[in-house]
């Protein structure tokens, strides 16, 4: 509190504190071999101040009293400096209102960290090299490569409307990568990641064995019989994990507010909101085009209660039944579109500045069977997973490229289709939406933004979905 | 905290556990950054912060842990950590002892006007603000960060040395009406004259005046400027670490030491000791010298990037990349040619000027297939003229395919340094004489 005294002292119209620490261990594994074991601690204390409508932040791993009022110091020195100057003149005199919120929450842990030896855990990686190598038929499985990492995030934030939030949450996290090798046919890559903010319990529920055994199962397939997809257009039934990312991409980012007002216009770009004259209220798609935001889902990688900003965290419907519904705020842009933040404010760690981010989010599911939406495609194609992505800067072109995928013949799944690309834009994709099932799944990731650049945990989830027909390119 | 009091306290420790090989990483940096967009300063960022790596192995098995330092507490945390991983870890196949021979610092790589006077680089915001409005582009974005870095590395075989460096980026973005241009720098010293032209230049193709055109995807001739270049060369450098190799995540899988997957026109340095290039240094995070090298010579894979370990497991020597667990590149250069933009732009039948990109992934990353976005000017040309702006299309090849086709590249080379290229990199404009363009359709 003192460190928020000062700087209000010193003329701040707001101040905010963030004690963040990161906690983690890891471990590294090839081909069921121990790369390495180790992890890291990321601690220091984040100030942010508004002073006559500019923004200043300043981290410090200098965690004694005169290593933060230093901190305090050089924020409202820099906004003091370039508040003199026109340059400075931002748009935001006050941050907007919000549900400020005073607690302390730790997400639930059923299964501690340390409930299981490293002896175990090392044992469990190694083993599934072997396990990916059952479910290989035809090609040689050439690589596997785990990165499986614990972590503990705790962080107290502060600040002068009166938000005080202790929180700390555990999370668990893999990233594989399989290569599998065809003498004739080449190789395939395959690359997933799994993570929740949970404590051991959920490595049961990952199944990691199976998972690996499947994977590897499902690439051995399409590398050595996958076929091209037909030349015409035919209806697509894309699979949650590439639903995920579609609405991650061409909903969730474009609809981030900082992004719309053009903060990081020369970082990861802007939105068509702004570029193409798209307003709140203005269609995307269909009916069936419902996608939200809720950081309040348990277990969720991105998982919180109150925002980096102490605001109270509410699932956000950022597009409803095909209109664009809410933009993703924190108080800062919230205060340039005059409305109330949304809890979107999230830091990566203790050196980053909280901006507007997604938590999970997801396409809302239907109410059919996965069988129902392959009904009546007499030819079609199931991308059920990719590896390739992009999209552009305003969020509106975009492209996936499937890696599990098959064809669909009368109604039912056939043969693998090898690399299958889908391209097109993002009120294409949300009007193509024919049906969705009631299967919703979430899947890991890190999102990117900022500068300096961060990371952070999200999931990404939807239905299996079933897409009104449309070219399938070929890679 | 002292960074001779970390070492006797990290010292002590390991000594008494019996652990006789490690390597201590202490870094020291005050940064500053200014984010512009819309013409105004958005967020005025600074940074004061200490930390450490260690790394130590023992009975052929590797730890690693990182931490900030704030005190002896939080060394000694670090330590904990490290001892247990190391305790319950198993030998590992690609230890490898550390090396014996070692580098010296850099001389000169200290810019006193940025530590001196931060002040004054900061008023440069302002500047670029008022060059690009003179330009005539509504509003600009951008980024300013600079700062003054203490690289410390202390190994277990007797080295002990440290790294003290500056280092300035700046990029810009610059819109008028629909069109919008971009141009990025970044070095060890302050320029004035060199960060005002990122503003010059990307003013200069948002300011292009050409009909807008839509263009079917297909095969096109591509000149990638020196952005483009950097982006997908940052990309390559990184499968050239010999963990990428390792992980299988590279197509320096397929392509070895020795093959000629590119083109003759293609060289690709990694320059630790470019002392105009953001990340010079003389020694790597296991003390061994740093060497400018190629990785590919004239479109031969020369050389993996390795530290002890990785060096290790492929037979060979450490490169001087040494990330104590990740080997990386310090800096690149993209050997430049003789032409210049103009002939480049002349000999172009049906293609385009690709100004900008991002959102660079793999499909697969053996065989090095990936796409790109195009971002800001993208001007399509027709018999060696700039004919229309069209936009946001994607290139979608392999890198084998595209630097197997370098027609030429310009004479005139630039430090490009920003968001999309985390590896600051020297690169020409390059012509391809041929790659795939996609879009919806």
């Amino acid at each position: 509190m003192k460190a928020i005294d000062t700087a209000l002292s010193k003329g701040a119209t707001y101040a905010e504190a963030r004690y963040h620490e990161i906690n983690e261990f890891g471990i590294i594994v090839r081909n069921g071999g121990v790369i390495g074991v180790g992890g890291g601690l990321s601690k220091g204390i984040a100030i942010r101040v508004l002073y006559k409508g500019v923004l200043a932040f300043a981290a410090t791993t200098d965690l004694s009293t005169e290593g933060v009022l230093r901190a305090v110091d050089e924020a409202l020195s820099r906004a003091r400096a370039l508040s003199y100057t026109l340059l400075g003149k931002t748009p935001v005199e006050r941050l907007s209102p919000a549900k400020i919120g005073r607690a302390r929450y730790s997400n639930v842990v059923k299964k501690p960290l340390d409930s299981m030896d490293i002896d175990e855990k090392l044992r469990l990686l190694k083993e599934l090299h072997a396990s990916a190598k059952e479910g290989v038929k035809e090609c040689k499985l050439a690589t596997t490569a785990i990165e499986y990492t614990e972590q503990v995030e705790r962080k107290i934030v502060v600040n002068s409307d009166g938000g005080y939030v202790d929180s700390e949450i555990t999370r668990v996290a893999t990233q594989c990568n399989l290569v599998l090798a065809h003498p004739q046919k080449g190789t395939a890559n395959r690359f997933f990641g799994l993570g929740a903010s949970s404590g051991l319990e959920v490595l049961k529920e990952w199944d990691l064995h199976a998972r690996f055994r499947e994977e590897a199962q499902a690439l051995d397939n399409v590398l050595s019989r996958g076929i091209e997809p037909p030349k015409e257009p035919v209806p697509v039934v894309i699979g949650s994990e590439v639903v995920g990312l579609i609405v991650h991409e061409s909903c969730g980012h474009p609809m981030e507010a900082d992004r719309v007002w053009g903060r990081e216009a020369a970082q990861a770009g802007e939105s068509f909101v702004k570029t193409r004259g798209v307003k709140l209220g203005d269609r995307i798609g269909n009916e069936l085009a419902t996608v939200i935001d809720d950081p309040t889902i348990p277990n969720s990688f991105g998982f919180y209660l109150y925002d980096d900003e102490c605001v109270t965290a509410r699932p956000r419907y950022i597009y409803l039944k095909g209109v664009l519904n809410e933009f993703l705020h924190n108080r800062w842009s919230a205060s340039i579109f005059n409305t109330e933040s949304n809890a979107a404010a999230r830091a990566k760690d203790f050196s980053s500045e909280p901006i507007p981010r997604m938590s999970t989010t997801y396409l809302e599911p239907g109410n059919q069977k996965f069988e129902e939406l392959l009904e009546g495609i007499k030819l079609g194609v199931f991308v059920k997973s990719y590896m390739e992505w992009n999209i552009d800067d305003e969020r509106w072109s975009q492209r996936y490229v499937g890696l599990e995928a098959y064809l669909i013949r009368n109604g039912e799944l056939s043969e693998p289709v090898r690399n299958p690309v889908l391209e097109f834009t993002t009120p294409q994709f949300y009007s193509l939406i024919e049906a969705k099932d009631r299967d919703l799944k979430f899947y890991a990731a890190f999102c990117g933004k900022g500068e300096p650049g961060q990371a952070i945990p999200v999931w990404m989830g939807g239905p299996n979905v079933r897409l009104k027909s449309l070219f399938v390119g070929w890679r | 905290m002292e960074v001779e009091r970390i070492k006797e306290i990290v010292a002590s420790r390991l000594r008494n556990e019996g652990i006789e090989e490690w390597a201590l990483v202490v870094e020291r940096r005050r940064s500053s950054m200014i984010k512009i967009a819309n013409n105004v300063v958005t967020v005025a960022q600074g940074w004061n912060a200490a930390w450490m790596e260690l790394y130590a192995a023992k009975e052929k098995k590797i730890g690693y842990v990182g931490s900030m330092v704030s005190d002896e507490g939080s060394v000694s945390a670090a330590l904990e950590k490290l001892l247990l991983s190391l305790k319950k870890s198993e030998p590992s196949p690609i230890y490898g002892p550390l090396p014996r021979a070692h580098g010296s610092p850099l001389s000169d790589l200290v810019d006193p006007r940025i530590v001196e006077e931060p002040n004054t680089v900061l008023e440069i915001s302002s500047k670029i603000v008022d060059e690009a409005q003179r330009l005539g582009v509504d509003r600009i974005a951008g980024t300013i960060h600079f700062g003054y870095r203490e690289r410390y590395a202390i190994t277990s075989t007797g080295f002990e040395a440290v790294q003290p460096s500056t280092f300035i980026q700046v990029y810009v973005r610059a819109f008028r009406d629909e069109n919008s241009g971009h141009w990025a720098w970044g070095s060890t010293r302050f320029d004035e004259d060199s960060l005002l032209s990122t503003v010059r230049k990307a003013s200069e193709f948002a300011t292009l005046k050409l009909p807008r055109q839509s263009i079917d995807p297909g095969e096109y001739q591509a000149i990638l400027s020196p952005l483009v270049v950097a982006n997908l060369v940052n990309n390559l450098a990184f499968m050239a670490s010999g963990m990428m190799v390792l992980m299988g995540a590279s197509m320096f899988v397929k392509h070895g030491i020795g093959s000629k997957p590119f083109s003759d026109n293609f060289t690709l340095i990694d320059a630790p000791l470019e002392k105009s290039l953001p990340h010079a240094r003389g020694f790597d995070d296991e003390g061994a010298p740093c060497t400018n090298k190629p990785i590919i010579e004239r479109g031969i894979v020369r050389n993996l990037l390795h530290n002890a370990k990785t060096a290790n497991y492929f037979n060979s020597e450490t490169t001087g990349n040494a990330g104590l667990v990740m080997p990386i590149p310090w800096n690149l250069i993209v050997e430049s040619g003789s032409a210049d933009l103009d002939s480049l732009v002349k000999d172009v039948r049906r293609g385009f000027l690709v100004l900008n990109n991002w959102y660079t992934r793999m499909q697969n990353w053996i065989e090095g297939t990936f796409s790109t976005v195009s971002r800001d000017a993208l001007i399509y040309i027709e018999n060696g003229e700039f004919k229309a702006l069209s936009k946001q299309m994607r290139i979608a090849d392999s890198f084998a395919n595209i630097f197997s086709k370098i027609e030429a590249l310009t004479r005139d080379s630039y430090d490009v340094w920003w968001w999309e290229v985390e590896i600051p990199t020297r690169a020409p404009y390059m012509l391809i004489n041929s790659t795939k363009f996609t879009k919806p359709i």
